[in-house]
């Protein structure tokens, strides 16, 4: 993520969270918290509890973060912002909490006039992750007509060239799902695993090699022993800790996204 | 193969009861932030590392990222770091924690240091990775905190050790590993106890020599990796053997260590540049050096006596407040003296109140003028740190104190102070945990320490990675003394000045002198003559160069080899 990026990044946050952006200068920003977001971010209960109790009037905090401290005035104070910052990952954190299910509409208001029907569709960002003593992730987006049961992959990215808006247009009307959202996660689910399932595992293979590897140098070390001792079995357990394959499946975000006939 | 899977069923849950109540449904910019987020922190590949790019601000040298790369991607997250001194062993396992928390491999962390490194890790880790590592204070802090710096000798007690051993910790980082090459000890026993998913053992001293003790190290992190105890001490149990002799067992080492050498790293150290600064005493000064000289104190028991009249001369090179502070505490110590004792006090005292001027201080006020940028000053005594620092303000130089036995965060205060605001910092100890000032190139030695290790602490607080400039440093002498006895006959003749970081560490530990400046003292305090003195420390000094040769033999052999 590049500085600039983050900026951005941070600029649509607060924004999205009714936070009114004081500054906005190359380099860094000022930001004016909602009580809301001050209790989100900033981690002062006590005042928060003090306030409630006594009925006064909430002061919540600003925040000024520089994203350049290049480009930001030199005597500027504030906290420094980049991809590391625990600052910017409590942000990301934050983020991913509030945004985790939605419902929106497709846009037809700028379309010719005539009523459009639109059909439901359940969508499911996850991320799959692939984890021994090492470990990587795959981003999967899909989406399933409610309806007619189809499946489309990378479906975040379609919906994200069509106008939504989270109130039903004038002029439109939704089709009553087929299938319920509880069996659709369950047909999801199947597909996710499909995707992978065909995939190249050797990776996992590897990683039994190893296992099984220290676990014999394992036994040979306490070979001698009749009695194991309890190390014995505590560096067996870490041994499986270590090297057992697995894939994590987590859910990013989803939700239902009610489009046109041929939107994507 | 069949392959765990695993797939969370929150999300479905509270999406449904979402579904069901209509709401509340989040807004579109954050839903897609929220994707976008996540399509960063994928992680892409098994290999490669992701640490550097979420550490801007830290600019790790390349070995330091070979190292870190290695154990992730071919030694399983289990490795002896090793490398010498000074190459920044800290900052390698800091990277290795850092990229396994990224992958979320490792969340519980546990990191065993000697008690006075606990707030110094902490520190490093908070400031220079972000990871918010805990300094442990209460008990309950195992449980609430995931990263924890702590003592090993606090971790192993109780009630400590039973809640120790019911946290599943992910990886587990042991400094100073060295001091478990027993596997009798309370230590090894508490270190083996532990589950190690992961496992860092850093060590600086190096321990290939003894067989045995690199066997209980690996052990420790690799049971059965170098055979069984029965197995291994059948083939080298008692010869004495160093693991270098057996190739194989080389092998099955370097496959869980790392060690980098300075030679290798490329990097390019700055230079050493020493001056030595002969002084000359003014009348007065040399008068109460030629009193002590001829005083024998309480000459009843024999090394007592060279040790204090030692410790005066030593004293009268450096400021005559030094040497009055030590006559105070002889005349208080000694409860019954006989009057002739109290005489030659009386008669030094007088000789302490003639100086009338110190010529050292003169000198070091002349070059600090002349080198105008920060200077450090280094001296034994604590008498003469508050004489130089009232000294120089006189003359409108600002400076400030530095101890050991200075608190952490004073400590840093006056790092700070001196970075920023003042030229010099007199400071009475370097102490291995002390204070890193690679800010400042200019090192002045007020007077010579007699342990060459305390010297080249000395040296290393200012000649370290980070240090972009030559390091001049000026050795005071004072002309026909004890100390320009030691000056010409051990160090210049050794060449200390000159060796690199971390270089006289290795080449000290081969020659088992246990306690050189006791043995120093010895030489000059218990010698009859100039000639026996000169003999003694000629032979000190082949005998280091002797070490130094081996050394580098078996370095050009190592490379040989490999």
């Amino acid at each position: 993520m590049q500085q600039q990026e983050i900026h951005n990044f941070l600029i649509t946050y607060f924004q999205s969270n009714n936070c009114e952006v004081v500054e906005n200068q190359p380099g860094y920003l000022a930001v004016q918290l909602t009580v809301q977001m001050d209790k989100e971010l900033m981690n002062r209960p006590f005042y928060w509890h003090y306030l409630e109790k006594t009925g006064g009037i909430p002061n919540p905090m600003s925040l000024t973060l520089i994203t350049d401290p290049l480009k930001a005035p030199e005597d500027l104070k504030g906290e420094n912002i980049h991809f590391g910052s625990p600052r910017l990952h409590q942000i990301f954190q934050s983020t991913k909490k509030l945004a985790g299910f939605i419902r929106l509409y497709e846009d037809t208001k700028s379309y010719s006039t005539g009523q459009y029907p639109l059909y439901p569709w359940l969508c499911l960002n996850v991320k799959v992750s692939y984890q021994c003593d090492r470990k990587k992730d795959v981003f999967i987006s899909a989406g399933l007509n409610l309806i007619s049961g189809e499946i489309l992959e990378d479906f975040h990215h379609r919906v994200l060239a069509l106008e939504v808006t989270p109130k039903i247009p004038d002029f439109s009307f939704t089709l009553s799902p087929l299938i319920m959202p509880k069996s659709g996660l369950s047909r999801l689910d199947t597909f996710i695993r499909r995707t992978f399932e065909g995939d190249d595992h050797s990776w996992a293979e590897e990683a039994v090699k190893r296992w099984d590897n220290d676990l014999e140098l394992l036994e040979h070390f306490y070979e001698d022993m009749e009695e194991k001792s309890e190390s014995y079995y505590t560096e067996k357990k870490a041994l499986r800790a270590q090297y057992e394959p697995k894939i994590d499946i987590s859910v990013v975000n989803g939700g239902l996204f009610y489009l046109t006939d041929k939107a994507v | 193969m069949k392959i765990n899977i695993t797939f969370d069923t929150a999300w479905e849950e509270e999406f449904l009861h979402r579904a069901e109540e209509d709401g509340p449904w989040a807004n579109w910019e954050l839903f897609k932030l929220a994707v976008q987020i996540d399509e960063y922190l994928v992680i892409p590949d098994f290999e490669g590392l992701q640490a550097p790019k979420h550490l801007p601000q830290l600019k790790p040298l390349p070995h330091q990222l070979e190292t870190a790369k290695q154990v992730v991607e071919n030694m399983n997250g289990k490795a002896i770091l090793a490398d010498e001194v000074g190459l920044g062993k800290t900052i390698e396992a800091g990277l290795i924690l850092k990229e396994y928390m990224i992958r979320g491999l490792v969340k519980k962390v546990l990191i065993l240091v000697p008690a006075s490194l606990v707030t110094q890790w902490a520190f490093e880790l908070n400031t220079k990775f972000h990871i918010p590592a805990v300094v442990q204070r209460k008990s309950y802090v195992w449980d609430s905190c995931d990263c924890i710096v702590s003592s090993i000798d606090t971790a192993k007690r109780d009630p400590h050790r039973e809640i120790i051993f019911n946290q599943e910790y992910d990886l587990i980082i042991i400094d100073e590993a060295h001091k478990l090459k027993n596997n009798k000890t309370k230590n090894y026993q508490f270190a083996q106890s532990l589950k190690k998913k992961f496992c860092l053992l850093l060590t600086a001293t190096p321990i290939q020599n003894k067989a045995e003790e690199i066997f209980h190290l690996v052990s420790l992190l690799k049971p059965g990796h170098l055979g069984n105890a029965a197995l291994f001490s059948e083939k080298f149990k008692g010869k004495g053997r160093g693991i270098n002799d057996d190739q194989h067992l080389k092998e099955l080492v370097n496959t869980v260590m790392i060690r980098n050498r300075r030679g290798d790293t490329g990097i390019e150290w700055t230079k050493r540049i020493v001056e030595t600064i002969i002084i000359e005493f003014s009348p007065t000064e040399q008068a109460l050096y030629d009193a002590i000289s001829q005083f024998k104190p309480a000459s009843a028991d024999g090394v007592g006596s060279s040790f204090s009249a030692l410790t005066l001369q030593r004293e009268a090179c450096s400021s005559r407040e030094a040497v009055y502070y030590t006559l105070k505490n002889m005349r208080e110590k000694n409860e019954n003296p006989a009057q002739p004792f109290l005489d030659v006090l009386d008669h030094l005292s007088v000789k302490v109140n003639e100086v009338e001027r110190n010529s050292k201080a003169e000198k070091a006020l002349e070059l600090i003028k002349k080198i105008d940028d920060k200077v450090i000053i280094f001296t034994e005594y604590r008498a003469t740190q508050l004489y130089l620092q009232w000294y120089l303000k006189q003359h409108g130089i600002t400076s400030v104190p530095f101890r050991g036995g200075f608190k952490r965060g004073k400590k840093d205060w006056m790092k700070e102070l001196f970075q920023k605001h003042t030229q010099v910092l007199i400071a009475t100890e370097a102490g291995g945990e002390g204070i890193n000032l690679q800010f400042c190139h200019h090192l002045i030695n007020f007077d010579l320490p007699w342990n060459p290790m305390r010297l080249e602490q000395r040296i290393g607080r200012v000649h370290r990675l980070g240090q972009e400039e030559d390091v001049k440093i000026y050795n005071f002498a004072t002309k026909n003394t004890v100390e320009e006895h030691i000056l010409k006959l051990l160090y210049e003749k050794i060449n200390l000045f000159e060796k690199v970081i971390g270089e006289l560490d290795d080449i000290l530990t081969k020659l088992d002198i246990g306690n050189i400046e006791e043995y120093l003292i010895d030489v000059v305090g218990a010698s009859r003559s100039e000639g026996e003195m000169k003999i003694k420390m000629d032979s000190l000094s082949s005998l280091i160069q002797f070490a130094e040769d081996m050394k580098e033999e078996e370095s050009r052999a190592a490379t040989g080899n490999s």
